[in-house]
């Protein structure tokens, strides 16, 4: 409408009997269908029954480019989630990924899990796991499979360091599937909401192991996961993943090249860069996770508070316990690729 | 008190021009306050757009703030109020998801308007160490959107194209005006001594605010950008302030519970307040 003040209709005053003012209104709402069937003729209904007026064919370019601008602004925005939560979850997003998660879980890595019943009725968790791979594979799974064991919890957060959480491109996706970075802040504020939370103290050093020292669990770093654990009197439940450090074989790490393209290094595995993205395409070994006992962080506060550095005695007793975990996969699970 | 008279003064509500920038701006102001038994003073006076001069806003938002914190000393002023933002904070990618009040402040250099800020900031900090007596409220906002708020940041997403930074896509937070009008009504009738985040629930991905308003992206890489920003600024005000695009980049959510519990609830959400905007813009638009 050019002007809409010409079209006000006055409508009746609340202070007077409401029987007396209907006909007016209804005169007045009258006069306005009968302006607006005089300013919109029926275009739509026209073309609707089929007979097509030369007016109708004769093209509006800019109606049609408004249009066009209007679906093109659109689009995306029906598969798009409106809500992500505090920490960048996006459910539509997790959904949506499930029925490919679903076939790597299933067919494509076979995946195993054992010792999930020994899991407490509710969480929250903290799960403590071998880690290997720039891509963080082995959250995504263990996230899935543990989605479909307790549907009742939430969501677990996976808990990645530093350079790889912030890395353009990757970073927005992984917000949406779960990933949050690994500080002391966001664990404790995570457990706090009753959200269990996947860490990998190996750290970048687990993510960066070249193909030779698969399996080889290394040093945990300072955790800010565990450190939470103890603080809030959370289950730690260690994990061995066992199949997630042949996916990425990585042959050699090209410092060199990395650095000249602002990156540590430039992963070298037999499908990458050579093929170029199609290197980013995991590979079919079978996996196993292995599930731990749950263990009371409880009694380690004591010796917290009594050292008040860390909690490197607990950190060790995990790292044991991982690397059983990892240990008794491997065994069960015999060769990689079968 | 401002620089220049309002268009309509209220009738209950009187005038005086002060240029905070003047040498002797604390002493005429402190006059002014101690005319009138000022018991509560609050301290807005930051630009809303940025402008061509660096060191003319400088002058204005930092030195004009530790006039104000002086006059308000000598007037023995009871309650400050102060507008500051969760900018502050600075957009860095080692931050937490949410950031407390107590964190610390780690805006970068590279940002003038900001470190307009932070520089306020550590002078109230100080002032209140030296005045404990005075309630000092400090205020630290997100991004304000709203029907009828209109600043740098707004301007930026009012345009059909919204500039990106390529592969990114952080979490934003707004807040509502009428929350954070609310927010100052009740810091300046009440004491609350202490700095507050005043932000909106919930966080919404600058893509989907984008996609839900019918918004065009324009993914630019970062180095572009920032360079643009830069270039921009440099050629607005003689400095460049190519830092800002972090802010379009890293997380630097703040966590609203100190204020919520301070305040009360926000009437709206960050995507209630965007919603609000987007739908005022609209009608604007067509009307």
């Amino acid at each position: 409408l050019d002007d809409p003040t010409d079209n006000v209709v006055p409508f009746p005053s609340s202070s007077t009997s409401r029987s007396r003012d209907l006909a007016p209104l209804r005169e007045a709402l009258r006069e306005l269908r009968g302006e607006i069937d005089h300013r919109f003729p029926a275009g739509g209904a026209s073309g609707l029954t089929g007979s097509a007026s030369a007016d109708a064919k004769r093209l509006d370019w800019i109606a049609l480019f408004d249009e066009l601008r209007e679906r093109l602004g659109q689009l995306g925005v029906a598969e798009r989630s409106n809500e992500v939560d505090s920490f960048g979850l996006d459910l539509m997003t997790l959904a949506r990924a499930g029925a490919l998660m679903d076939f790597l879980v299933d067919r494509y890595w076979r995946v195993e899990v054992r010792g999930a019943e020994g899991l407490p009725d509710a969480g929250p968790v903290v799960f403590v796991a071998n880690h290997a791979g720039v891509i963080p594979w082995d959250g995504l799974v263990f996230a899935h499979c543990l989605a479909r064991e307790r549907p009742g919890w939430p969501r677990v957060r996976i808990l990645l360091g530093d350079p790889r959480v912030t890395l353009p491109f990757a970073q927005p996706v992984l917000a949406r599937l779960g990933v949050v970075r690994a500080c002391r802040e966001n664990a404790e504020r995570l457990l706090s909401q009753g959200k269990s939370v996947l860490a990998f103290p190996e750290g970048e050093r687990g993510a960066t192991k070249v193909f030779g020292a698969r399996y080889h669990v290394q040093r945990f770093e300072r955790g800010c996961a565990v450190e939470a654990a103890v603080r809030r009197g959370v289950p730690l439940v260690p994990l061995g993943i066992v199949g997630a450090e042949e996916v990425h074989p990585l042959l050699f790490k090209a410092s060199t090249v990395g650095r000249a393209i602002g990156v540590p290094f430039l992963p070298v595995t037999p499908s990458f860069p050579a093929l170029g993205p199609l290197g980013a395409v995991p590979l079919p070994s079978k996996w196993q996770i292995e599930v731990g006992e749950p263990m009371d962080a409880g009694v380690f506060a004591a010796a917290r508070e009594r050292d008040g550095r860390g909690t490197p005695a607990l950190e060790e007793a995990l790292r044991d316990r991982v690397r059983a975990l990892v240990a008794r996969g491997l065994s069960a699970r015999g060769s990689a690729w079968r | 008190l401002d620089v220049k008279p309002p268009l309509r003064l209220l009738p209950n509500v009187t005038f005086h021009p002060i240029d905070l920038t003047e040498p002797l701006a604390a002493t005429r102001l402190a006059e002014v306050l101690q005319a009138h038994e000022i018991e509560v003073l609050v301290h807005l006076a930051f630009r809303a757009f940025p402008s061509r001069d660096v060191d003319a806003d400088h002058d204005l938002e930092t030195l004009g703030s530790s006039n104000v914190l002086e006059a308000c000393a000598e007037a023995g002023v009871r309650r400050l109020v102060i507008d500051s933002s969760t900018m502050v904070y600075g957009a860095r990618p080692d931050n937490p998801n949410f950031l407390e009040e107590t964190d610390e402040l780690r805006a970068d250099p590279g940002a003038p308007p900001v470190q307009n800020r932070l520089a306020v900031e550590h002078l109230v900090q100080s002032w209140r160490e030296r005045n404990p007596t005075v309630d000092c409220t400090v205020l630290r906002r997100c991004w304000v959107m709203g029907p009828a708020f209109f600043d740098a940041v707004v301007a930026l997403f009012d345009a059909d194209w919204v500039p990106t930074v390529l592969g990114y896509d952080p979490l934003l937070q707004f807040v509502h005006e009428d929350d954070l009008l609310y927010v100052f009504e009740r810091a300046t009738l009440e004491p609350h001594p202490g700095v507050f985040n005043v932000v909106g629930r919930g966080v919404v991905p600058l893509s989907s605010l984008l996609a839900n308003a019918g918004k065009w992206r324009l993914p630019v890489p970062q180095a572009w950008l920032s360079r643009a920003v830069g270039v921009a600024s440099m050629r607005a005000s003689g400095s460049s302030a190519d830092a800002l695009t972090d802010y379009l980049r890293f997380l630097w959510v703040a966590d609203g519970s100190r204020g919520w519990g301070e305040f009360g609830e926000p009437l709206y959400s960050t995507r209630e307040a965007w919603s609000a905007f987007v739908g005022a813009r609209r009608m604007r638009q067509h009307v």
